[in-house]
Parts: C-alpha cells; structure tokens; sequence
C-alpha cells in the first residue's frame, strides 16, 4: 500500500466520523432542547388563551407552492364595459373597434387590436351584456405572473389567503368576492384601465406596491384575475355593470380654495350634509357643532374625535372584519392624497365598506369642497404630531 | 508611415504604460480625498445618528486608509524598479528566485507585520465594537429602554409598540407599517421575525443591519442621538418588489413622541377589532 492510498483512506474515515458526530450532536440538541416555540405555535396558544379552545391546525395560508398548475386550459368569457364605453373609446381614438354586425338584432362584435367584445343575448336570464373574451394562453400567461408577484398576499388560488397576507388588516382582496375597495369607479366593477391604474399606482400605506410592469403583463393579470371569478358572479354575470373611472371634471374652487374648505367643514359635520362625521372623527368640539351649523339642536355622537369601526361587506377567512373610517388627520389615505383623488374616491365610494358613493347624493361643486376640506386637514395635521396635539386638545376639552 | 498614424501609436504606447495609468488612478484618488475628508455628500456613508455610529465610523475610515496606504505602497513597489530597472541598450538582466534565507526572512517579516496591522489590530476594534455596542443589546429592566416588536413580510415592514398599557398584543397597541416613530436618546431594542423569506432590517443612518428569519426570532437595537427622518431599507434580497420595501424612520424629541404615543395608543383602541383574532401577530418579549 503505497502512502498515498493509506492517506486517502484515512481522510475518508476523518472525514465519515465527522459526519457521524455532527449527525449525534445534531439529533443530541434536538432531544435535548425543545425546539423554540415558532410565531404559528404561540399564535395558536393565543388563540387557544382566549377562546379555551386551539385554533385551526391547518391555515389558508400556510400552503405551498409545491405542484402548483401553471397553466389555464379553458377560455373565458368575462363581463365588458356596456355601449357607452364603447361610443367613448371610438370618440378617443376614431377607427379603434370595428364592428362586425351578426344578425338583425344588434348582436355583433367589436374587435380591436388586443380583443374581441361581443353582444350576447342571455336567453336564461333574458339580458343583453357585453363580454370579451380571453383565451388559454392569455390566461396562462396572467397565472404565471400572477404567481410570481402577485400570489405571496392575494394566495395562489387568488382568495386572498397568501403567506404574506396573515395578519394583514387591511386583508389582502379575494378575486372570488368581485369587490375592489378603490377602482374609483361608480358601476360595480371596474374596467381593465381602471383596474390597470389602481395597479400601477399602488395604495398608499399598504404592501399593495405601485407595480413596475409592462402593460401587457398587467392586461394579461386582470384578465386572469376576472376569470376568478366565481360562476355568476361579478365578471361572469350578465347582470353586473362594468364602468371606468368616475369623472372629476374642473375644480370648481381654483383661487377660492379657503371658501371650499369653510365649505367642506360644514357638509363634513352637518348630519342634513354629507354627514362624515358619523363614522370619521369630528373635527370641531362638540360644544361648537351648533355654531359652526347654525342649529343648536344638532349633537355629537360618542367620541366625536374618534373613528367608529363599521363592519365589511366582503368576508376574511368567512367572516365580515372591521373597517375603520381613516382619521385624516393620522391615517394614510390609500388612494392619494391630491385634491383630485380624494374627489374621485368621495365621488364613487370605497366598494364593499359603508363609505358610499356620493356622486349623484351630492353636487360636484360640494364633492370638490370635501375634497379641499380633507386635503386641508391631512396637509395641516399628517405627520406633525405637535400641531396634531394642540389641535387635538382642543377638540377634547369641553367647553 | 503617416503622421496621424505615428500619432496615435505614440498615444497608444502612452496609454499602456504602467506609469500614466497609475498617475492617472492616483490623481483621481487625490481628487478624491478632500470630498471624502470633508464627510461630502457624494462620498463615505450618511451621517450617522446613534450612539454607536462612531465606532462604524472609525472603523469604516481606519479600513478604508489601511487599504489606501498598502495599495499606495505595493503601487510605488511596482513603479520604483519598472522605472529604475527599465530596458538600455547594453544592460544584461539579472535572475533570482528569492530562495535565499535573507530573502525568506524578510517575506516572512512583511507577512507577518501584514497580518498584525492590517487584520489583527481590525480584527480586535472589531470585535470590541460588536461586544460593547452592537450585541450590548439593553435588558428590559434597564430604564428608558423602548421596545418594538417587527414583523417583516414582502414587502412591508410592520411595527408593533407596546401602547400605554406596557404589554404586547393588547388592544392599545400601536401598529405602524413601513413608519416607525422612535423616542430621542432612548435605547431602541427590537425584537423581530418574518412571515415569509429572509428579510433584512437596515437604517443605513444608525448603522445597523439584522436580518430577520422565518420562525426565528432576533434582537437588535440602537440609540438615536439626533431627531429627523431616514430611512429604512430591507438589504436581503426577498423577491420581486425588494427594491420597493423600504420605509420611513422618525426619531422625536421626547415632548413630540409623548404626544404622539398617547394619540397613536388612543387610535389604536379605536381600531381594535376584539373579534378578529386572525389580524393578530405579537409574542412575548423574549428575554
């Protein structure tokens, strides 16, 4: 045996006892040390704390992308914009759609360089609706991307349920509950440029990021995410309007703007008004309510500097959660914070909370004062505790 | 041969030899130097603003000069015999391996005095600065000691402060995503962990770095000595939108942050949904 060979060997035995050791003193610090109590582990403890029974062992979240189907192998037909969208579109951009007439009885499709839209008669549901279409691959493409950015919150089925969603309030959306908090569109559902811009823009104050992707990406994601939809529901029923983003026209109030706030505060507070203050704090003390509405009858509810928790019309993990009214002078707002945004979001309400669409309930020129209003509080208030303070103070002390 | 043509082999052989680029390198680090000294903004890191900043500080410069000085040595080591040593005409090349004991005594020398001044006398302030700043983590009992707990996820940071009751996980807690308000001249303690990957909490201006692991939960802390806002970055790769999760860190004076714990813990009541033990993330301060 030549010293080679023999050092050779001997490094292969140096080299299997060690392992064989790490391998003992592994399994030694496993018997030995009980494993550290894991944040699942002393959740379910918490739980098990309050309510005297342990929570669920299997969580929504906890799957794992292991297996998961990439590929979408149905076509889908899904709810479009109705005629007025249409007639928009082609005064935007004359020779966009043609229109292809089948039949006598205004059936037909309008086909433009991404998609085909078509009226259908719903026979069932005695209905015309407008619907476009998506085929595998679109939908395919829309669930990889999908997967890749979108899946660690919104869950890898898309029911809101991601890893990264546990403990998330505001909760990440369920696309199989047909409900956007903040397309900023009147109608039920939103169109794919409003649902393409609350993606690009991102929410304010949430891990609900301004999303850096192409516009194909993004069409391709939407169309997979109305596919979501459930049977019936929201995309895939004939009866849903589908509208774009509510229209702000001019501001009413350029040059005058401390006119519209004055005016802002008193439809803010004034229950015959927009009556805010209901389920946002107040922002007068209640003893000066009376004099700033010239109605002393009018009182303030409980803790009028305080928000009020409402409940939601959607569902987390089968149940409806508190939604709290942001205090302005705190809170993000999630849908931006120019005057234009907030008239938007005041005009078409935040879907499937108990802030309602005022556009209609109001005039424009009364929306954009809140607007003015509101923006004058998050700029005076917002990130200046000291200011906050003092203005809290005396809203607090009873006068 | 035409003129240009000569000119532009001039210039070439101007340009590949040693001596031009060296100089060239060592007029731009000379550039350099007074920016850097003077703490510019284009050059070093930011101002630092806790308690133990200084000693990354020192350390950051004394490596950064440690570097300089030997580069600028092996520098003029190369340059003193390609200058003196260059070709004539007549001049017969000498060989010589270095095999020498003289010769082996002397690398051994230079090795060594390597080591100790460049790594050792790092290595030790060091170690020094890790033992008496950065793991001197402050216990609880230790008065003025402000804790926050941090849950990372992609891509936020959420935090979570005790609220006026003194406990975590009560309905007075202040939440804060990707916002973290902290108290002047207090002892910041951390403790935090992931939902999902690895996640690194980074605030540049305090010097300090941790990452936070899935299941595991890790301490960290800092001092603020100077009131203003930095920022907070996450410095582990963690997917996709890494790039975007970063958030904002303000140090109050102690008047300004009372009025502010005292409202956020107010608000925080005021959300708290008693029925949705789902939004619940905290743990026990672990000791």
């Amino acid at each position: 045996m030549t010293s080679e060979t023999s050092m050779r060997r001997s490094t292969t035995l140096i080299a299997c006892l060690a392992t064989l050791a790490f391998a003992a003193l592994a399994s030694f610090r496993g018997d030995s040390a009980p494993a550290e109590a894991t944040l699942e582990e002393h959740a379910e403890e918490q739980a098990a704390d309050e309510h005297g029974a342990p929570a669920e062992a299997e969580k929504p979240h906890m799957r794992a992308p292991i297996g998961v189907d990439l590929y979408v192998r149905e076509d889908a037909w899904l709810r479009a914009p109705g005629p007025e969208w249409f007639k928009k579109q082609s005064d935007l951009q004359p020779g966009r759609f043609t229109f292809n007439e089948e039949g006598g009885d205004g059936e037909g499709e309008w086909v433009d360089a991404q998609n085909v839209y078509r009226l259908i008669y719903d026979e069932e549901e005695d209905v015309y609706a407008y619907w476009s279409w998506a085929g595998p691959e679109q939908l395919t493409r829309g669930r990889q991307d999908f997967l890749q950015f979108c899946s660690s919150c919104h869950g890898i089925d898309g029911d809101g349920y991601g890893r990264s969603g546990q403990w998330l309030r505001p909760s990440p959306r369920s696309f199989h509950q047909s409900n956007f908090k903040f397309t900023k569109v009147i109608q039920p559902l939103p169109t794919d440029a409003a649902l393409m811009r609350l993606i690009k823009r991102g929410l304010e104050g949430t891990p609900m990021l301004p999303w850096a992707l192409s516009d194909e990406q993004l069409t391709d994601i939407i169309q997979y995410i109305k596919y979501l939809s459930p049977e019936g529901e929201g995309w895939r029923d004939p009866f849903t309007g589908v509208g774009d983003v509510v229209e702000s026209g001019e501001d009413t109030w350029v040059g005058k703007e401390e006119y519209a706030i004055e005016r802002g505060k008193r439809l803010y507070h004034d229950p015959s008004g927009a009556n805010c203050a209901l389920c946002h704090p107040g922002y007068v003390n209640p003893s000066a309510l009376g004099k700033l509405l010239g109605d002393d009858s009018v009182k303030a509810r409980e803790s009028y500097y305080l928000p009020v928790l409402k409940d939601s019309a959607y569902e987390v993990q089968g149940q409806p959660v508190k939604i709290m009214p942001p205090d302005f002078t705190w809170h993000q707002v999630r849908a931006g914070t120019t005057t234009q945004d907030l008239f938007e979001t005041i005009a078409s309400g935040i879907k499937g909370t108990a802030m309602p669409q005022w556009k209609g309930a109001l005039t424009d020129e009364d929306l954009w004062a809140l607007a003015h209003y509101v923006e004058s509080l998050i700029n005076d208030y917002k990130g200046k505790p000291d200011a906050r303070a003092e203005f809290m103070k005396g809203l607090r002390e009873a006068k | 041969m035409k003129l240009h043509t000569k000119m532009m082999q001039r210039l070439t052989s101007l340009w590949t030899s040693g001596i031009t680029r060296a100089s060239l390198g060592l007029a731009i680090l000379c550039g350099m130097a007074p920016e850097a000294l003077a703490g510019g903004k284009r050059w070093g890191p930011v101002p630092f603003a806790s308690d133990f900043g200084y000693r990354f500080e020192d350390l950051f410069w004394l490596i950064t000069w440690l570097c300089v000085g030997s580069f600028s040595i092996v520098v003029i080591m190369i340059l003193i015999p390609s200058v003196r040593d260059r070709y004539k005409p007549g001049r017969k090349a000498h060989f010589d391996h270095g095999a020498s004991l003289k010769d082996k005594r002397l690398a051994t020398v230079i090795s060594a005095a390597t080591f100790l001044v460049l790594d050792a006398w790092v290595l030790v302030i060091a170690m020094t600065d890790l033992r008496e700043a950065w793991w001197n983590i402050p216990e609880s009992e230790e008065a003025g000691v402000y804790e926050v707990e941090v849950l990372a996820q992609q891509w936020a940071w959420n935090f979570r402060h005790k609220g006026a009751d003194g406990k975590f996980g009560t309905a007075d807690d202040i939440l804060q995503m990707n916002e973290l308000t902290v108290p002047n001249g207090r002892s910041v303690s951390f403790q935090g962990t992931s939902k999902d990957v690895i996640h690194s909490l980074f605030i540049p201006a305090m010097r300090f770095k941790k990452d936070f692991n899935p299941g595991d939960i890790n301490s960290v802390w800092f001092k603020p000595i100077t009131a203003g806002n930095y920022t907070i970055l996450c410095a582990e790769l963690c997917g996709y939108a890494h790039y975007q999760m970063f958030g904002e860190l303000h140090v109050l004076e102690s008047d300004t942050f009372d009025n502010w714990a005292a409202d956020a813990s107010e608000l925080g009541v005021a959300a708290y949904d008693s029925e949705d033990t789902e939004a619940r993330w905290a743990w026990d301060w672990k000791e």
